[in-house]
């Protein structure tokens, strides 16, 4: 018996193209939000159908009846995100809970960040709120991947922690700035904006009105990336544009 | 017509471009057998979502309900305090079994549990014997803990000091019966999370509950209890019997095998979670059954019937004592008839994707994504069962068609290691396997014998007809070794 996870090979990006995950519930008539192929232009995008069955149901038998469609439905939606210029793959999944298959596909393609898919009229300015410099690199590339050969402005965004000064805050951030500017942005395509909040969550939702998409990190690094029950989550529910949530790193195994 | 999937060749269609990531790790690789029937094969992968402790929950949420909460005053009322030697026999027998169950739940891990082992292992004719005995047998056991949910929703209206004209337990249980089928078909219930809770608050319950029962058995309280005659007036015979008879509270093991498609790692997660199940319960039998009959003479604890753990419970402690064993037994009765309903639904499904049943009875519901007429082949006979009311022989027609799916899977694990096909590896072997398996298998028939005359004539009669629809429907049908 031949083991089955096998490598394809080109798995190895040969760009630095950031890998993103899309999860779509690809049954319940979730298609691709707008906006979302010309947000990803740049990205390695693992396009992830997935299809939740109820306990009284087995995965094979759902499969089964549900199988073919979801599949040229997926490849639809791929086709899509394809012609706007991502490499694709696709992966087609029943389960019983989306959070751990969501959670497994993450860490099987290393991805550096999971969309949470709304939809915008256009991709011209992106918000990235950083928290501090705990696992920033992910977040640079991401912004670097998506967004440096594409015409849009990014807005790096850091709301004040406890003793911390405006003056630390706009350092910080000036920081990230000419790192992003040394590894090719264009330096009028990068603002800095630094606010003195209590509740960063709400300050992230209220400032992401005025831009087209956000870019965040995961919450608390104790707590295992369940995407959705997330304050990311939150910030999408008020925002209604495409969240990309950035993974932390994994721990190899 | 046939599930057409090959284990060994997933070759992954251009459209889905991976089946990539990092190299396995070694759980994964003792779960090759698993990870062929989950990969894509052009229509999607599986996602395994049922870790160890809710496979441990489903075995024990299926069996505590019948061996704790129905079982004590009819076994009691039988064999005496010796009740407890009887549970123990069911034990021994149930662990011979899920051994070589384990074994070939590891090197088959899909739905369908017994059913699939034993028409891949032993050919279509004892599979289809074994497919529509066991949709079956799930549907006499989901009816006997029907009426004993009813027996528990009962006795709270007398709790209450509501009197009803008629005993409310029947009627009480084929409500459930009707109520429960309709929640499966129409729910999206996600529903696991919530079943192990419940197991884990039965355990608390009973924990707390038989640690003083005990103690006051032993007479720490200072009320001396005088110990019954361990033996009954019939020797080893009504203990036999009563073995035979409450075998019924040990089939949840083998509704882990039916969720077999489901479970993480199986290889590690179903062994220890068929197993586990069996031993955990075991224990809490045989303690039941030493505090019940040191709480109560054997005859006084028979004449309480189904609820007698809750005057066991009321002479320890009184009215909340009381109170605590009938929401337990609610809950444990609830649990054991609604996962029983699931698995007999999971059955159908099994027998129906390889064709021995029209394959229409697999159909989903396109709304809620439900099995709906494997649903209604389930809970349409349990309900009538149940408006019978014959707790003894339900549970016993329930066992005898366990049984006999037990002794062939045994013959099974001995015919597998014996000709060791290509496409048989476990990734965990039995230890002494065939000496194991042939005991199990052995004692399985041997506990038949022990029931009583209508109860075997009416399984046999089951297993009857089911082979004579194969011969009917499915005689070309070809399963030995098929995956």
């Amino acid at each position: 018996m031949t083991d089955t996870p096998t490598d394809d090979g080109g798995a190895q990006p040969e760009t630095d193209r950031p890998s993103v995950l899309v999860p779509l519930a690809v049954l319940e008539g979730e298609s691709l939000p707008n906006g979302t192929a010309e947000l990803l232009a740049n990205a390695r995008v693992v396009l992830l159908g997935y299809h939740v069955i109820p306990e009284q149901t087995a995965a094979e038998q759902a499969r089964e009846h549900f199988g073919e469609t979801a599949m040229s439905k997926l490849d639809e939606l791929a086709g899509e995100l394809a012609a706007g210029g991502a490499d694709v793959q696709t992966r087609l999944v029943f389960t019983h809970d989306e959070a751990t298959t969501i959670d497994r596909l993450i860490y099987e393609h290393d991805c550096l960040a999971v969309l949470v898919p709304n939809s915008t009229p256009r991709v011209e300015s992106v918000l990235v709120a950083l928290r501090g410099t705990v696992g920033i690199g992910r977040n640079t590339r991401l912004v670097l991947g998506l967004f440096a050969d594409a015409d849009v402005d990014v807005t790096l965004y850091h709301t004040l922690g406890e003793g911390e000064s405006l003056d630390d805050g706009e350092a910080f951030l000036n920081g990230v700035k000419s790192d992003l500017v040394e590894r090719g942005i264009a330096p009028d395509r990068v603002a800095t904006l630094v606010d003195d909040a209590s509740v960063p969550i709400d300050a992230v939702a209220d400032r992401a009105e005025s831009y087209d998409a956000v870019v965040m990190g995961e919450t608390d690094p104790s707590v295992t990336t369940f995407v959705f029950g997330m304050p990311s989550a939150q910030v999408a529910e008020r925002f209604l544009g495409p969240v990309l949530v950035v993974q932390r790193a994994r721990p190899e195994e | 017509m046939v599930d057409s999937e090959p284990p060994d060749a997933p070759d992954t269609p251009l459209t889905s471009a991976s089946a990539s990531g990092p190299s396995p790790d070694d759980a994964e690789d003792l779960d090759t057998a698993a990870a062929a029937v989950d990969a894509d094969t052009g229509e999607g992968e599986l996602e395994r979502t049922i870790g160890l402790v809710g496979g441990l929950a489903i075995g024990v949420g299926t069996m505590v309900g019948a061996g704790i909460f129905v079982f004590p005053g009819l076994a009691a009322a039988n064999a005496g305090p010796a009740a407890s030697l009887s549970f123990a026999i069911g034990a021994v027998v149930a662990l011979l079994v899920a051994l070589p169950a384990s074994e070939l739940a590891t090197a088959m891990p899909r739905s369908g549990g017994g059913y699939f082992f034993i028409s891949r292992g032993l050919g279509t004719a004892a599979g289809a014997v074994v497919g529509i005995g066991l949709w079956l047998g799930l549907v006499f056991a989901s009816a006997f803990y029907l009426v004993g949910l009813g027996s528990y929703a009962g006795q709270v209206f007398l709790e209450a000091g509501v009197a009803l004209p008629v005993d409310p337990a029947v009627p009480l249980g084929v409500a459930f019966g009707v109520g429960l089928t309709a929640l499966s078909l129409f729910g999206t219930k996600n529903t696991a999370a919530l079943q192990n809770g419940i197991v884990v608050l039965l355990l608390v319950i009973l924990t707390l509950f038989l640690s003083y029962g005990s103690l006051d058995a032993l007479g720490v309280f200072g009320a001396q209890r005088m110990p019954e005659r361990f033996f009954p007036p019939g020797g080893a015979l009504p203990v036999l019997q009563t073995a035979a008879l409450v075998f019924t509270s040990y089939l949840g093991f083998a509704q882990v095998a039916t969720v077999a498609g489901d479970i993480k790692e199986p290889s590690r997660n179903l062994p220890l979670a068929m197993v586990g199940s069996v031993l955990l319960v075991g224990v809490f039998y045989v303690v039941t059954i030493f505090v019940a009959t040191s709480a109560f003479g054997s005859a006084r604890l028979g004449e309480f019937g189904e609820t007698a753990m809750v005057e066991v419970a009321r002479s320890f402690v009184g009215f909340p004592g009381a109170l605590a064993i009938v929401i337990a037994g609610l809950l444990a009765t609830f649990s054991s008839a609604n996962a029983s309903i699931l698995s007999a639904s999971r059955a159908v499904y099994a027998v129906s994707r390889d064709g021995i049943i029209p394959e229409a009875a697999s159909r989903l519901n396109l709304a809620y994504g439900t099995p709906h007429v494997a649903l209604g082949l389930a809970g349409g006979p349990i309900v009538v069962l149940a408006a019978t009311g014959r707790v003894a022989l339900l549970a016993e027609v329930a066992s005898f068609l366990h049984l006999v799916m037990y002794g062939l899977i045994c013959v099974a694990l001995i015919r597998l290691r014996r000709e060791r096909p290509a496409w048989y590896d476990p990734s965990f072997r039995c230890p002494a396997g065939a000496a194991v398996a042939g005991v199990g298998g052995v004692a399985s028939v041997a506990l038949i014998a022990f029931m009583r005359p209508a109860s075997i004539g009416v399984g046999a009669a089951v297993m009857l007809a089911a082979y004579g629809w194969y011969r009917y429907y499915a005689t070309d049908l070809e399963l030995e070794g098929d995956f």
